[in-house]
């Protein structure tokens, strides 16, 4: 039991300072097991993207521990594969360079120029961007760099999946139209999945279980199951009587703990 | 687009060729062989050998090229240092910011004094001309990088050379092509100067020996060819410009 306990991602009274001394991050313990997606939600300056930016190896230091599989997640054999909220693309890069350059880094592209290139063009017609492979980032649409962005961080084939409100900039339209795309791709390579978002409802859609931050920082975040919403089809999530019980519930959580 | 171009070039063809009819119009008004006709420029210019101009233009250009590599390297190396790390930026800023506005040109005995009258003392002419342009310019286009454009790349583990290479250096290509665009003219003139001393080969000297000749029309074809000379590498720097920075648009 407790072996099966230890697998997964797990995080040990993780405490994150900014250079000034306030806190960023309280003491949070969490044991998430592989290949599940989690969805955090919690107000602003709850340490949201802190958390996943101390798991991502972008900050300087942090106290505490963050463990995949009984290894530091900093550890060569976990990849992460980052989304972060404003695309992260490199500019100067083309789409489909974007996507080989971190295959390259990250060791996952095929050494045989033919077999790479079936690897990427499979990534971007996976997004529905197969037609964008030549073009700069900056001459696209926020909604058309998000999905290269996150075929980007598919296309490592990554251990850990962090995103930061990959779709809160977008219109409703263009982000239900990802939050499908997203949900598909991730079935199919399910990789341990953490996803930050302020958005109620986006928590319920994608998320198998749901991590509320408390604004203060002291106290313990609160983790709901979200599995008989995860389990449904799509389309039919949100007009269901589950979904809106989840709603209610989470608003709940949210005005005891926020 | 390929028309826009077209019609680009007929503009400075045109305006060229109003440029020859003034001075052809200077020419009959002064009357006077300190300003020959422009014929008698070009029956020059057509008149030199082949081999003389290469030899010359060819001279002028390794000169500039030499300056301009090696004011990149050292440019590169320590204006990365100043961008990229506080302390070495608080150290060098005094050292760039008191020998900024030294004029460079004026340092032109000293340098005769250390490296001699030979190559060494003229390519070191345009690379101080350049170098510190370089470094301030680096240094605040590598600064001006958003730290999370590392991010992606950070987090799957690229090491310093890889960040350096796909993020660092593309992301301050843009302010050194313009720094060096800018700087070019400069380090052309300056070029000149080193020419005059030291050496029997370089358009500078080509342009000053027909001066002691008094063979002013080849002179003139000097000057002519030496601003073409200044024009094509305008023209390779706008052509970097394009191939590297498609991105902007």
């Amino acid at each position: 039991m407790s072996n099966s306990k230890n697998k997964g991602l797990v995080i040990k009274g993780l405490k994150v300072e900014y250079k000034t001394g306030q806190l960023a991050l309280g003491k949070m313990d969490l044991s998430l097991p592989e290949h599940g997606i989690y969805t955090i939600i919690g107000p602003s300056g709850s340490g949201k993207s802190t958390l996943l930016r101390a798991i991502a190896g972008l900050l300087p230091s942090y106290m505490g521990q963050i463990l995949f599989n009984e290894k530091s997640v900093h550890d060569k054999e976990t990849l992460i594969g980052l989304v972060p909220q404003n695309y992260g693309l490199l500019p100067w890069k083309t789409v489909h360079d974007n996507i080989q350059i971190a295959m390259k880094i990250s060791h996952t592209a095929s050494t045989s120029k033919q077999e790479r290139e079936n690897q990427i063009n499979q990534w971007l017609s996976s997004m529905g961007i197969s037609d964008l492979a030549d073009r700069y980032p900056l001459s696209l649409s926020g909604g058309q760099q998000q999905r290269v962005a996150i075929a980007r961080a598919f296309a490592i084939l990554p251990t850990i999946l962090l995103l930061d409100e990959p779709f809160s900039a977008l219109d409703a339209i263009t982000r239900e139209t990802l939050q499908i795309l997203f949900l598909d791709n991730w079935l199919a390579h399910p990789a341990t999945t953490l996803f930050v978002t302020h958005d109620v409802e986006e928590a319920i859609l994608l998320g198998q279980k749901i991590i509320v931050m408390p604004s203060n920082k002291k106290e313990a975040p609160e983790m709901i199951d979200n599995q008989l919403v995860f389990q449904m089809k799509h389309e039919d999530k949100r007009d269901s009587v589950d979904f809106f019980e989840q709603t209610k519930r989470i608003r709940k959580v949210m005005q005891e703990i926020w | 687009m390929r028309k826009n171009r077209i019609h680009h070039i007929i503009r400075l063809l045109f305006v060229f060729f109003c440029m020859n009819v003034v001075w052809y119009i200077a020419y009959l008004l002064m009357n006077h062989s300190i300003l020959p006709s422009p014929f008698a420029v070009y029956n020059a210019m057509f008149h030199l050998g082949g081999q003389e101009i290469a030899l010359n233009v060819g001279y002028s250009l390794f000169r500039i090229f030499a300056g301009v590599v090696l004011a990149l390297i050292i440019g590169l190396l320590i204006g990365l240092l100043m961008g990229r790390s506080l302390t070495w930026n608080k150290l060098l800023d005094p050292v760039v910011y008191l020998t900024y506005p030294v004029p460079k040109i004026a340092l032109l005995p000293v340098v005769m004094l250390f490296f001699g009258l030979g190559e060494t003392s003229k390519i070191l002419m345009i690379m101080l001309i350049l170098l510190f342009q370089i470094i301030i310019s680096v240094r605040d286009g590598v600064k001006a990088i958003p730290e999370n454009t590392y991010d992606v790349l950070t987090s799957i583990g690229a090491s310093t050379v890889q960040k350096f290479w796909h993020v660092t250096l593309p992301g301050a290509l843009s302010v050194i092509l313009s720094t060096i665009r800018i700087s070019l003219g400069t380090a052309i003139s300056v070029l000149f100067f080193t020419e005059i001393y030291g050496t029997e080969h370089g358009m500078g000297f080509f342009i000053m020996d027909a001066w002691l000749r008094l063979d002013y029309p080849e002179m003139y074809a000097g000057i002519m060819l030496f601003s073409l000379v200044g024009f094509v590498l305008f023209l390779l720097v706008d052509y970097l410009d394009y191939k590297f920075m498609k991105w902007r648009n």
